[in-house]
């Protein structure tokens, strides 16, 4: 995992998918800041632990604002399955 | 290729686990999207072993890839605490309004294959099985698109006029669309009508055959040997003559070319599943030394085949016949007293069979844990259970592996026990007490071992509709019958 720290922002580009240990990982290092961009251009999918994982930053009092860049086809179909795909604002979260 | 990983569970594990199966997927023939939910189905059963299972201790899990030509299967084991799937539901409005995302795992593990099945094993511990079917082309959309005209000849042509040669991968379509053309839509396997499918199993040598065409390179004939994947046997399973080259001997030198191809694969014997509905297949084995050993019941759909005077059929049985293709093969020291005398004329119908056993032929008292391996065969809607050590539990191991595939409504379940493993005649006696009737010899079917087979048919079976050819195949389903009627009584 590459990632870069300023004092709001934590910034991640995943090597691989986005799965327990990536969750662990990231939630280690963003402590208090309110802002996480993660690339996802390496993963193949987004687990249903980091689904819950950020759905969980995002709704916290504080709120940790959440961009995707270059998500999987398959983080789509899960947040469809898992029913979150109209509780989320895709237009924000997710980078065209 | 088929493959097994054993690995302790801990987190840096789910990585490489789920890379191999990413890997293996698309190896396989997989789209990449579909190998992608391979993936994520593994990943979610890893992590959910990973945080529940083993808590707090370390365990082991296994995974188990396995690839046949419609579709691959990941089966997952474990031997953990206690869980039950179904009390675990998920729900989006809890999830939603009281960020409570039980479940969540679940669902995601339900939706990404085609079929998923929990098998509770109890203290065998449990499976999860995953199922992924090969999206790929029918034949009939390619030959929709005008790419058949190839195949359509009216000329006539002589014995001496066509070229025999072995399959490579591109053949596939034209195997598709002899098949297509000879049998419509009714050949029980389906996917020969899927070129993709056909070409991954001859890229990796999952099967290798011949294939004839005429000078102008029309396709002709095939017919193919599906190596089986725990014992070195084939089965002569997929053979097609297109209509207009009929009675001309192309059977006759494909099946030579395969015998000999499959003697220099290094294969010990080679098997035909003949079905039941008519008897030109077991009539063609019979004519190549092929001989009678099993009578299966209810295994596949039957077939059509244009210019035979078959009808369609929801289910067929098959006559099992082997020929063997070393001298080597040995009967084992002990046939089980139930079928004795069944057994000593089945074996006694191979030439230099059998020898005398060595040392090393004796047979295995059946100590230690029963190991049993399932297989079950989701398109024929039936499973095989192997025995691969028949240990002290084999009763408690059988019940529970009967109970945790209760639940999956199959037609038939098939067990094969090991010939060199004793006590068997115990152990016949008992699957006879759980409704199971004779099946017959399954030469060399695991590990290089002779097997008995044994079935227990979940549907009514007309006898009357069976026809068989030998004489030794009528002695089988005799003995099958009489002890199906016996059972009926009951």
């Amino acid at each position: 995992m590459h990632y870069k720290k300023s004092k709001e922002k934590l910034e991640v580009t995943l090597t691989g998918d986005f799965n327990l240990n990536a969750v662990r990982h990231i939630s280690e290092l963003l402590n208090d800041r309110t802002e996480l961009n993660i690339d996802l251009k390496n993963s193949r999918f987004v687990n249903s632990k980091a689904i819950i994982f950020l759905h969980n930053l995002m709704i916290e009092e504080k709120g940790v604002i959440v961009r995707l860049k270059n998500p999987p086809k398959l983080f789509f179909k899960l947040l469809q399955i898992l029913g979150l795909h109209k509780a989320w604002n895709l237009d924000e979260i997710v980078e065209p | 290729m088929d493959a097994h990983l054993y690995l302790e569970v801990t987190l840096p594990m789910l990585e490489p686990a789920t890379d191999f199966t990413y890997k293996w997927c698309v190896n396989m023939g997989l789209v990449d999207d579909d190998a992608a939910k391979m993936t994520l189905a593994v990943d979610e059963v890893l992590t959910n072993i990973l945080l529940h299972a083993y808590k707090p201790e370390t365990g082991y899990v296994e995974l188990w890839f396995q690839y046949t030509f419609s579709e691959i299967e990941i089966t997952i084991w474990e031997k953990g605490e206690p869980f039950d799937p179904d009390r675990y539901i998920y729900s989006a409005e809890k999830a939603i309004n009281e960020n409570d995302f039980e479940g969540a795992a679940l669902e995601t593990i339900r939706q990404m294959p085609d079929h998923f099945l929990f098998l509770n094993l109890g203290k065998d511990g449990k499976e999860f099985r995953l199922v992924k079917k090969f999206a790929d082309s029918l034949i009939s959309d390619l030959a929709s698109s005008g790419r058949d005209s190839d195949i359509v000849s009216s000329e006539q042509e002589l014995a001496g006029d066509y070229k025999v040669a072995q399959v490579t991968v591109n053949d596939a379509e034209d195997i598709a669309k002899l098949i297509y053309r000879s049998y419509i839509y009714t050949y029980s396997k389906e996917d020969l009508y899927f070129p993709r499918r056909i070409e991954i199993a001859i890229m990796n040598e999952y099967k290798f055959g011949t294939m004839v065409r005429t000078k102008q390179n029309e396709p002709a004939g095939y017919f193919a040997v599906i190596k089986s994947t725990d014992s070195l046997i084939g089965e002569v399973g997929e053979v097609v003559v297109s209509p207009e080259h009929r009675r001309k001997g192309l059977m006759k030198i494909m099946m030579n070319e395969l015998i000999s191809m499959s003697r220099q694969k290094g294969l010990l014997g080679l098997f035909g599943m003949a079905v039941t509905t008519h008897l030109f297949s077991q009539k063609v084995n019979a004519k190549f030394g092929f001989k009678s050993t099993a009578l299966l019941l209810a295994t596949s759909s039957r077939s059509v085949y244009k210019g035979l005077d078959t009808k369609p059929s929801v289910t067929a049985s098959v006559v099992l016949e082997f020929l063997p293709l070393i001298r080597r093969w040995r009967r084992p020291i002990t046939i089980p007293e139930l079928y004795k005398e069944l057994l000593t004329e089945i074996y006694g119908q191979f030439e230099k069979q059998p020898s005398s056993p060595s040392q090393q032929n004796q047979p295995d008292s059946g100590s230690g844990k029963t190991d049993l391996k399932l297989n079950i065969l989701y398109e024929k809607n039936s499973a095989v259970i192997i025995v691969l050590n028949m240990g002290t539990t084999f009763e408690t191991s059988c019940l529970r592996m009967f109970r945790s595939i209760e639940e999956l409504n199959l037609t038939s379940v098939y067990i094969d026990l090991p010939l060199n493993q004793n006590p068997l005649d115990k152990a016949i006696t008992w699957l006879k007490e759980q409704q199971f009737i004779l099946g017959g010899l399954m030469p060399l079917f695991h590990r290089e071992t002779d097997y008995l087979r044994m079935q227990r048919i979940l549907k009514d079976v007309d006898f009357e509709a069976i026809e068989t050819h030998t004489e030794i195949a009528f002695k089988i389903k005799e003995r099958i019958k009489s002890e199906y009627d016996a059972l009926q009584k009951k």
